[in-house]
């Protein structure tokens, strides 16, 4: 479904990421696993079209990311929920949903999904009238979420789900995320602590000044302790 | 009596006017973070394009109002395609495309004093004749101009907050990184809400050209209103704006009916920096001005 190989990608002249290469199959739950600054949300961003790689290949599909824009990856199926969230905070949390939608083959679905998405987030329906910049860190992040589940997304990339959220507030957004990759949607998840491995991934990558160091199963990681505990502390 | 419908009228007249101006202002403020000096030369352009068709070329007003208003969004396609998208997203935005700004201005002003020359020029009003209120006069064709300024901003407000596009304008102004990954080409806003602004500033143009006389200093003034507005209402904002240009209209009619014509503008200012000084963000500004 998504083959990274050898990605190279950075900012200005510095480069982030060194060669990096994985992939996320049909229906996968895959984690990627790194420190802080160590190129996880580089990497994200690189594939969602906003940062362009230096060298590498992205697919998708069949599809070559690396050539396409913004839009055209998320209208591939590809959808990145951003760090921090970046709700449009003027917006209502209804309009916010519907911007998730903007492109034409979502916009035509918008009633159905604006109803899955409310079954999911029943939150968000109680708050949809409300402005985006009203709401609490947690329906923030559903917020985030819920709108990215209102466009055509196939792979779902979320970056940092558990960021400056309430340890049970945590515990609630992987259980969604749990059931969105339960009910078909294929997720590439990065997270800087292995605590939501176990009964979430398929496969997990490790990720160190930019470069993949180790991949195996989730069984396989959590196995290898000593490993985890050397890269994440 | 007489005196306060007098300003209430011409606050209202003001207002509207000041109003078309001053949201082409903040919309692109929103959207680009660009304070657009040309806004003032797309004025004139939309002001000369009106008196072009009806007076060289015998075009009904109608007609006239909006080919002027489409004449001049396609200058601010072309202001945007040829320079500005030149310089989007690279360092130094904030200096270039004010530059942009200032060259395209002078270029528009330029170009009207070789084409039209120097000499003042008059328009036929939208629709001869006036209402009498005891001794105030309403000028039928400043009723029009009001409707025709109130009916866009109502249409504007309408399109932004309820269709998909305009959403989108808000959007790409409020977070522009979470609004490519929703697959909004942000390049693509920038470029309607170029247009848009420059349509209304030619608007208010063509409709301000059959209440006053039409001469090349004109967009400067509108210019300058419409930036007092903006700032008052607090940039970026689209409420604050339209309260703003209503607001300042009044001042500034009371200001004449009252206290004398020469008063107006030194009154105006000085409102305005009073109010800066206790509300620097303007009316409805949120501090970095997100709100559009």
């Amino acid at each position: 479904m998504l083959k990274v190989t050898n990605l190279e990608a950075g900012y200005g002249g510095s480069i982030v990421l060194h060669g990096v290469s994985l992939e996320v199959r049909d229906g996968e739950a895959v984690v990627l696993l790194g420190p802080n600054g160590h190129g996880k949300t580089t990497l994200l961003r690189t594939i969602s079209g906003l940062i362009r790689p230096s060298a590498g290949r992205i697919e998708f599909d069949g599809k070559v990311l690396s050539d396409m824009s913004p839009a055209e990856i998320v209208a591939a199926g590809v959808v990145h929920i951003p760090q921090g969230d970046l709700p449009f905070p003027e917006l209502t949390v209804l309009e916010n949903l519907l911007m998730g939608a903007y492109l034409p083959d979502a916009w035509k679905q918008r009633k159905q999904k604006l109803e899955q998405v409310y079954e999911l987030f029943p939150v968000l329906r109680e708050r949809s009238n409300q402005l985006a910049r009203t709401l609490s860190g947690g329906e923030r992040r559903m917020l985030a979420l819920g709108r990215g589940l209102m466009s055509n997304a196939k792979l779902l990339m979320v970056d940092e789900p558990s960021l400056g959220l309430a340890p049970f507030l945590i515990e609630e957004v992987y259980r969604k995320i749990r059931d969105i990759n339960k009910s078909g949607l294929s997720v590439l998840l990065a997270d800087e602590n292995a605590d939501h491995i176990a009964g979430f991934a398929d496969r997990v990558y490790l990720l160190e000044m930019g470069s993949i160091v180790s991949e195996g199963t989730a069984e396989e990681m959590l196995k290898n302790e000593a490993l985890l505990a050397a890269y994440l502390g | 009596m007489e005196k306060l419908i007098q300003a209430i009228y011409g606050g209202i007249v003001y207002g509207s006017i000041f109003g078309m101006m001053a949201l082409g202002l903040t919309l692109i403020w929103g959207a680009l973070r660009m304070l657009n000096l040309a806004h003032g030369s797309l004025y004139l352009v939309g002001t000369y394009i009106a008196w072009a068709l009806v007076t060289l070329l015998k075009v009904p007003m109608v007609p006239a109002l909006l080919i002027a208003a489409l004449g001049t969004a396609v200058v601010g396609f072309g202001m945007q395609t040829l320079f500005l998208n030149r310089i989007l997203g690279k360092p130094g935005w904030d200096v270039g495309s004010l530059i942009v700004g200032v060259g395209v201005g002078m270029a528009l002003d330029q170009s009207i004093l070789l084409i039209f020359g120097p000499r003042v020029k008059q328009m036929p009003p939208l629709i001869p004749g006036v209402y009498k209120i005891g001794r105030v006069v309403i000028n039928y064709n400043f009723l029009v101009v009001v409707a025709v300024a109130v009916i866009s901003l109502v249409l504007l407000s309408i399109f932004l907050s309820k269709s998909r596009h305009g959403l989108a304008i808000q959007a790409v102004s409020q977070q522009p990184d979470a609004a490519q990954l929703m697959g909004i080409p942000t390049r693509t806003v920038f470029l309607i809400v170029m247009c848009i602004s420059a349509a209304l500033a030619g608007l208010a143009g063509a409709l301000l050209s059959t209440v006053y006389q039409v001469q090349r200093e004109s967009g400067a003034n509108a210019m300058l209103m419409a930036l007092v507005v903006t700032i008052f209402g607090g940039l970026g904002s689209v409420k604050g704006t339209i309260w703003a240009a209503y607001l300042i209209g009044l001042l500034q009619s009371f200001l004449m009916v009252y206290l004398g014509a020469g008063t107006a503008l030194p009154g105006v200012f000085l409102f305005m920096m009073i109010m800066l000084v206790i509300r620097p963000s303007g009316l409805f500004g949120l501090g970095e001005a997100q709100r559009l």
